[in-house]
Protein backbone atom coordinates (compact mmCIF):
# COMPACT_ATOMS: atom_id res chain seq x y z
CA UNK A 1 0.00 0.00 0.00
CA UNK A 2 1.30 3.44 -1.03
CA UNK A 3 -0.07 6.97 -0.88
CA UNK A 4 -0.70 8.76 -3.76
CA UNK A 5 1.91 10.80 -5.51
CA UNK A 6 0.79 13.98 -7.07
CA UNK A 7 1.58 17.18 -7.40
CA UNK A 8 -0.28 19.61 -8.68
CA UNK A 9 1.30 22.74 -10.02
CA UNK A 10 -0.62 26.75 -10.82
CA UNK A 11 -1.73 26.70 -14.23
CA UNK A 12 0.56 29.03 -16.46
CA UNK A 13 -2.07 32.16 -16.27
CA UNK A 14 -2.78 32.49 -12.94
CA UNK A 15 -5.24 35.53 -12.52
CA UNK A 16 -7.60 36.02 -9.67
CA UNK A 17 -10.95 37.27 -11.98
CA UNK A 18 -10.05 34.35 -14.87
CA UNK A 19 -9.44 31.54 -12.07
CA UNK A 20 -12.36 32.48 -10.64
CA UNK A 21 -14.66 32.32 -13.57
CA UNK A 22 -13.00 29.06 -13.99
CA UNK A 23 -13.62 27.60 -11.16
CA UNK A 24 -17.23 28.67 -11.31
CA UNK A 25 -17.50 26.19 -14.36
CA UNK A 26 -15.65 23.30 -12.85
CA UNK A 27 -18.46 23.10 -9.86
CA UNK A 28 -21.01 23.29 -12.09
CA UNK A 29 -19.62 20.66 -14.17
CA UNK A 30 -18.03 18.39 -11.60
CA UNK A 31 -17.51 15.16 -13.74
CA UNK A 32 -17.70 12.39 -11.64
CA UNK A 33 -15.48 8.45 -12.17
CA UNK A 34 -17.52 5.58 -12.57
CA UNK A 35 -16.33 3.68 -9.60
CA UNK A 36 -18.30 1.70 -7.54
CA UNK A 37 -16.75 -0.36 -4.88
CA UNK A 38 -19.14 -1.88 -2.56
CA UNK A 39 -22.99 -0.82 -1.77
CA UNK A 40 -22.58 2.39 -1.55
CA UNK A 41 -22.73 2.62 -5.22
CA UNK A 42 -26.06 1.20 -5.67
CA UNK A 43 -27.15 5.01 -3.86
CA UNK A 44 -24.21 6.71 -6.35
CA UNK A 45 -26.63 5.07 -9.22
CA UNK A 46 -29.92 6.03 -7.43
CA UNK A 47 -28.21 9.82 -7.54
CA UNK A 48 -27.81 9.14 -10.85
CA UNK A 49 -31.25 7.99 -11.73
CA UNK A 50 -34.62 10.54 -12.38
CA UNK A 51 -35.35 10.83 -8.57
CA UNK A 52 -32.95 12.14 -7.08
CA UNK A 53 -30.89 13.31 -10.47
CA UNK A 54 -27.75 14.74 -10.30
CA UNK A 55 -27.87 16.10 -13.64
CA UNK A 56 -29.37 18.94 -11.65
CA UNK A 57 -26.33 20.04 -10.35
CA UNK A 58 -24.00 19.35 -13.27
CA UNK A 59 -22.20 16.08 -12.21
CA UNK A 60 -24.06 13.64 -14.01
CA UNK A 61 -21.01 12.50 -16.68
CA UNK A 62 -20.08 9.61 -15.25
CA UNK A 63 -16.68 8.91 -16.66
CA UNK A 64 -15.69 5.29 -17.20
CA UNK A 65 -11.83 6.62 -17.36
CA UNK A 66 -9.87 8.61 -15.23
CA UNK A 67 -8.27 11.28 -17.66
CA UNK A 68 -11.96 12.76 -18.26
CA UNK A 69 -12.75 12.33 -14.80
CA UNK A 70 -12.70 15.77 -12.03
CA UNK A 71 -13.97 14.26 -8.79
CA UNK A 72 -13.77 10.81 -7.56
CA UNK A 73 -16.27 9.31 -5.43
CA UNK A 74 -15.10 6.08 -3.66
CA UNK A 75 -18.23 4.70 -3.20
CA UNK A 76 -17.30 1.91 -0.29
CA UNK A 77 -14.96 -0.66 0.89
CA UNK A 78 -11.29 -0.04 -0.43
CA UNK A 79 -9.71 -3.61 0.32
CA UNK A 80 -6.09 -3.82 0.20
CA UNK A 81 -6.11 -5.96 -2.63
CA UNK A 82 -8.28 -2.51 -4.48
CA UNK A 83 -5.67 -0.12 -3.04
CA UNK A 84 -3.43 0.30 -5.62
CA UNK A 85 -6.24 0.65 -8.28
CA UNK A 86 -7.49 3.07 -6.59
CA UNK A 87 -4.26 5.36 -5.99
CA UNK A 88 -3.69 4.60 -9.46
CA UNK A 89 -6.80 5.79 -11.07
CA UNK A 90 -6.42 9.33 -8.59
CA UNK A 91 -2.77 9.46 -10.14
CA UNK A 92 -4.42 9.40 -13.79
CA UNK A 93 -6.98 12.07 -12.96
CA UNK A 94 -5.94 15.45 -14.47
CA UNK A 95 -5.80 18.22 -12.59
CA UNK A 96 -7.84 19.58 -10.66
CA UNK A 97 -9.45 16.72 -9.02
CA UNK A 98 -10.80 16.08 -6.13
CA UNK A 99 -12.07 12.99 -3.92
CA UNK A 100 -15.64 12.30 -1.93
CA UNK A 101 -15.34 9.60 0.08
CA UNK A 102 -18.89 8.05 0.46
CA UNK A 103 -20.03 6.22 3.60
CA UNK A 104 -18.36 4.81 6.63
CA UNK A 105 -16.20 2.36 4.85
CA UNK A 106 -14.80 4.80 2.82
CA UNK A 107 -13.97 7.32 5.77
CA UNK A 108 -12.87 4.78 8.07
CA UNK A 109 -12.93 1.55 7.12
CA UNK A 110 -16.91 1.19 8.63
CA UNK A 111 -18.18 -2.20 10.19
CA UNK A 112 -14.94 -3.69 9.08
CA UNK A 113 -12.62 -2.14 10.79
CA UNK A 114 -12.08 -4.48 14.36
CA UNK A 115 -8.80 -5.69 16.08
CA UNK A 116 -7.08 -7.87 13.95
CA UNK A 117 -8.69 -7.42 10.61
CA UNK A 118 -6.13 -7.64 7.80
CA UNK A 119 -8.16 -6.81 4.30
CA UNK A 120 -9.45 -3.36 4.46
CA UNK A 121 -8.18 0.00 4.42
CA UNK A 122 -9.49 2.00 7.44
CA UNK A 123 -10.38 4.94 5.39
CA UNK A 124 -9.40 6.12 2.18
CA UNK A 125 -7.63 9.44 3.60
CA UNK A 126 -4.95 6.70 3.86
CA UNK A 127 -4.26 6.71 0.32
CA UNK A 128 -5.64 9.41 -1.53
CA UNK A 129 -6.31 13.10 0.14
CA UNK A 130 -10.22 13.63 0.06
CA UNK A 131 -12.22 16.76 0.53
CA UNK A 132 -15.55 15.69 1.01
CA UNK A 133 -16.61 12.87 3.78
CA UNK A 134 -20.59 11.44 3.83
CA UNK A 135 -20.71 9.67 6.50
CA UNK A 136 -23.57 7.06 6.33
CA UNK A 137 -23.72 3.01 5.66
CA UNK A 138 -25.13 3.43 3.44
CA UNK A 139 -25.86 7.51 2.92
CA UNK A 140 -28.69 8.67 1.97
CA UNK A 141 -28.75 10.22 -1.80
CA UNK A 142 -29.54 13.27 -0.83
CA UNK A 143 -25.97 13.19 1.24
CA UNK A 144 -23.62 12.66 -2.10
CA UNK A 145 -26.51 15.98 -3.45
CA UNK A 146 -25.37 17.46 -0.48
CA UNK A 147 -21.40 16.16 -0.80
CA UNK A 148 -21.75 17.59 -4.25
CA UNK A 149 -22.78 21.07 -2.70
CA UNK A 150 -20.03 21.07 -0.18
CA UNK A 151 -17.17 20.32 -3.11
CA UNK A 152 -19.21 23.04 -5.19
CA UNK A 153 -18.60 25.43 -2.46
CA UNK A 154 -15.03 24.17 -1.63
CA UNK A 155 -13.93 25.16 -5.24
CA UNK A 156 -16.12 28.30 -5.44
CA UNK A 157 -15.76 29.66 -1.84
CA UNK A 158 -19.96 30.33 -1.71
CA UNK A 159 -22.98 27.53 -1.37
CA UNK A 160 -25.23 27.97 -4.77
CA UNK A 161 -28.23 25.76 -3.49
CA UNK A 162 -30.67 26.46 -0.44
CA UNK A 163 -29.95 24.60 2.59
CA UNK A 164 -32.47 21.82 3.06
CA UNK A 165 -35.70 22.35 4.96
CA UNK A 166 -36.03 20.27 8.25
CA UNK A 167 -38.38 17.68 9.14
CA UNK A 168 -40.67 19.17 11.85
CA UNK A 169 -42.33 16.00 12.45
CA UNK A 170 -39.52 14.41 13.56
CA UNK B 1 -8.81 32.05 -61.89
CA UNK B 2 -8.97 35.43 -59.78
CA UNK B 3 -9.62 35.27 -55.85
CA UNK B 4 -12.85 36.22 -55.16
CA UNK B 5 -15.34 35.80 -51.96
CA UNK B 6 -15.96 31.96 -51.97
CA UNK B 7 -12.22 31.62 -51.97
CA UNK B 8 -11.96 33.70 -48.92
CA UNK B 9 -14.63 31.99 -47.41
CA UNK B 10 -12.88 28.37 -48.11
CA UNK B 11 -10.08 30.17 -46.19
CA UNK B 12 -12.15 31.68 -43.42
CA UNK B 13 -13.33 28.06 -43.09
CA UNK B 14 -10.22 26.27 -42.52
CA UNK B 15 -8.44 28.79 -40.26
CA UNK B 16 -12.04 28.78 -38.37
CA UNK B 17 -11.49 24.61 -38.25
CA UNK B 18 -7.55 25.01 -36.98
CA UNK B 19 -8.94 27.33 -34.43
CA UNK B 20 -11.60 24.74 -33.46
CA UNK B 21 -9.08 22.04 -33.23
CA UNK B 22 -6.25 23.63 -31.69
CA UNK B 23 -7.38 26.40 -29.25
CA UNK B 24 -8.86 23.99 -26.65
CA UNK B 25 -6.02 22.48 -26.55
CA UNK B 26 -3.60 25.68 -26.65
CA UNK B 27 -6.51 26.78 -23.91
CA UNK B 28 -5.97 24.02 -21.76
CA UNK B 29 -2.18 24.57 -21.77
CA UNK B 30 -2.52 28.22 -20.42
CA UNK B 31 -5.07 27.80 -17.68
CA UNK B 32 -5.29 24.49 -16.62
CA UNK B 33 -3.75 23.48 -13.72
CA UNK B 34 -1.04 20.11 -14.33
CA UNK B 35 -0.96 17.40 -12.26
CA UNK B 36 2.72 15.50 -12.17
CA UNK B 37 3.74 12.59 -10.60
CA UNK B 38 2.84 9.00 -10.13
CA UNK B 39 1.40 6.53 -12.99
CA UNK B 40 -0.05 9.72 -14.63
CA UNK B 41 1.63 8.45 -17.74
CA UNK B 42 1.16 4.88 -17.94
CA UNK B 43 -1.04 3.80 -21.43
CA UNK B 44 -3.80 2.21 -19.50
CA UNK B 45 -6.03 3.72 -17.62
CA UNK B 46 -8.59 1.13 -15.83
CA UNK B 47 -6.44 0.64 -12.18
CA UNK B 48 -4.41 -2.36 -13.41
CA UNK B 49 -0.62 -2.13 -14.59
CA UNK B 50 0.20 -2.75 -18.18
CA UNK B 51 2.06 -6.00 -18.85
CA UNK B 52 3.86 -7.88 -21.76
CA UNK B 53 4.23 -5.59 -25.03
CA UNK B 54 1.69 -4.00 -27.47
CA UNK B 55 3.07 -6.08 -30.17
CA UNK B 56 2.10 -9.72 -29.45
CA UNK B 57 0.32 -12.29 -32.13
CA UNK B 58 -2.84 -12.85 -32.68
CA UNK B 59 -4.83 -15.89 -33.00
CA UNK B 60 -4.89 -16.94 -36.90
CA UNK B 61 -8.44 -17.14 -36.98
CA UNK B 62 -8.80 -13.66 -36.78
CA UNK B 63 -6.81 -14.07 -40.38
CA UNK B 64 -9.45 -16.72 -41.46
CA UNK B 65 -12.32 -14.25 -40.69
CA UNK B 66 -10.49 -11.48 -42.76
CA UNK B 67 -10.08 -13.55 -45.62
CA UNK B 68 -13.67 -14.75 -45.74
CA UNK B 69 -14.71 -11.49 -45.34
CA UNK B 70 -12.88 -10.58 -48.71
CA UNK B 71 -14.13 -13.58 -50.11
CA UNK B 72 -17.77 -12.77 -49.41
CA UNK B 73 -18.71 -9.07 -48.45
CA UNK B 74 -15.90 -7.05 -50.51
CA UNK B 75 -16.46 -10.08 -53.73
CA UNK B 76 -19.81 -8.80 -53.29
CA UNK B 77 -19.09 -4.97 -52.84
CA UNK B 78 -17.35 -4.87 -55.99
CA UNK B 79 -19.73 -6.92 -57.95
CA UNK B 80 -22.30 -3.94 -57.81
CA UNK B 81 -20.51 -1.80 -60.07
CA UNK B 82 -19.64 -4.54 -62.60
CA UNK B 83 -23.58 -5.22 -62.90
CA UNK B 84 -23.95 -1.08 -64.13
CA UNK B 85 -21.15 -1.50 -66.65
CA UNK B 86 -21.56 -5.28 -67.88
CA UNK B 87 -25.08 -4.23 -69.65
CA UNK B 88 -22.86 -2.33 -72.38
CA UNK B 89 -20.08 -4.27 -72.48
CA UNK B 90 -19.31 -5.90 -76.13
CA UNK B 91 -18.54 -9.67 -76.65
CA UNK B 92 -17.40 -12.44 -74.38
CA UNK B 93 -14.18 -10.14 -72.65
CA UNK B 94 -16.18 -9.04 -69.70
CA UNK B 95 -17.48 -11.95 -68.91
CA UNK B 96 -14.51 -13.88 -68.43
CA UNK B 97 -12.80 -11.24 -66.21
CA UNK B 98 -15.86 -11.41 -64.03
CA UNK B 99 -15.10 -15.15 -64.10
CA UNK B 100 -11.30 -14.65 -63.29
CA UNK B 101 -12.00 -12.10 -60.34
CA UNK B 102 -14.72 -14.51 -58.74
CA UNK B 103 -13.33 -17.65 -59.34
CA UNK B 104 -9.84 -16.36 -57.51
CA UNK B 105 -11.99 -15.73 -54.73
CA UNK B 106 -14.08 -18.34 -54.89
CA UNK B 107 -10.79 -20.39 -54.43
CA UNK B 108 -10.27 -18.83 -50.94
CA UNK B 109 -13.77 -19.95 -50.11
CA UNK B 110 -13.04 -23.60 -51.50
CA UNK B 111 -9.81 -23.63 -49.36
CA UNK B 112 -11.58 -22.94 -46.33
CA UNK B 113 -14.24 -25.21 -47.22
CA UNK B 114 -11.57 -28.01 -47.30
CA UNK B 115 -10.45 -26.66 -44.30
CA UNK B 116 -13.31 -27.22 -42.27
CA UNK B 117 -13.97 -23.71 -41.45
CA UNK B 118 -17.17 -23.50 -42.03
CA UNK B 119 -17.94 -26.66 -39.79
CA UNK B 120 -18.12 -25.04 -36.31
CA UNK B 121 -17.27 -28.22 -34.57
CA UNK B 122 -18.69 -28.24 -30.25
CA UNK B 123 -15.51 -27.82 -28.74
CA UNK B 124 -17.54 -28.71 -25.02
CA UNK B 125 -18.67 -32.47 -25.66
CA UNK B 126 -21.68 -33.55 -23.70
Amino acid sequence: MRRAVSQIEPPLIDLGPVNQILDLCRAMSLWPMTFGLACCAIEMMAVGMARFDISRFGAEVFRPSPRQSDVMIVAGTVSKKMAPAVVRLYEQMPAPKWVIALGNCAISGGPFAFEGQYGIVEGVDQLVPVDVYVPGCPPRPEGLLEAIFALQEKITGRRWWPQPVEDKKA
Amino acid sequence: MQFDWLHAAIILFLLAGVVFGIGPIIGSLLLAPKATGGDLDLPYECGVPPHGAAHVRFGINYYFYALLFLAFDVDVLYLFPVSAVYVGSRGWLAFWELVVFVGVLALAVIYFWRKGVFSWPRRIKP
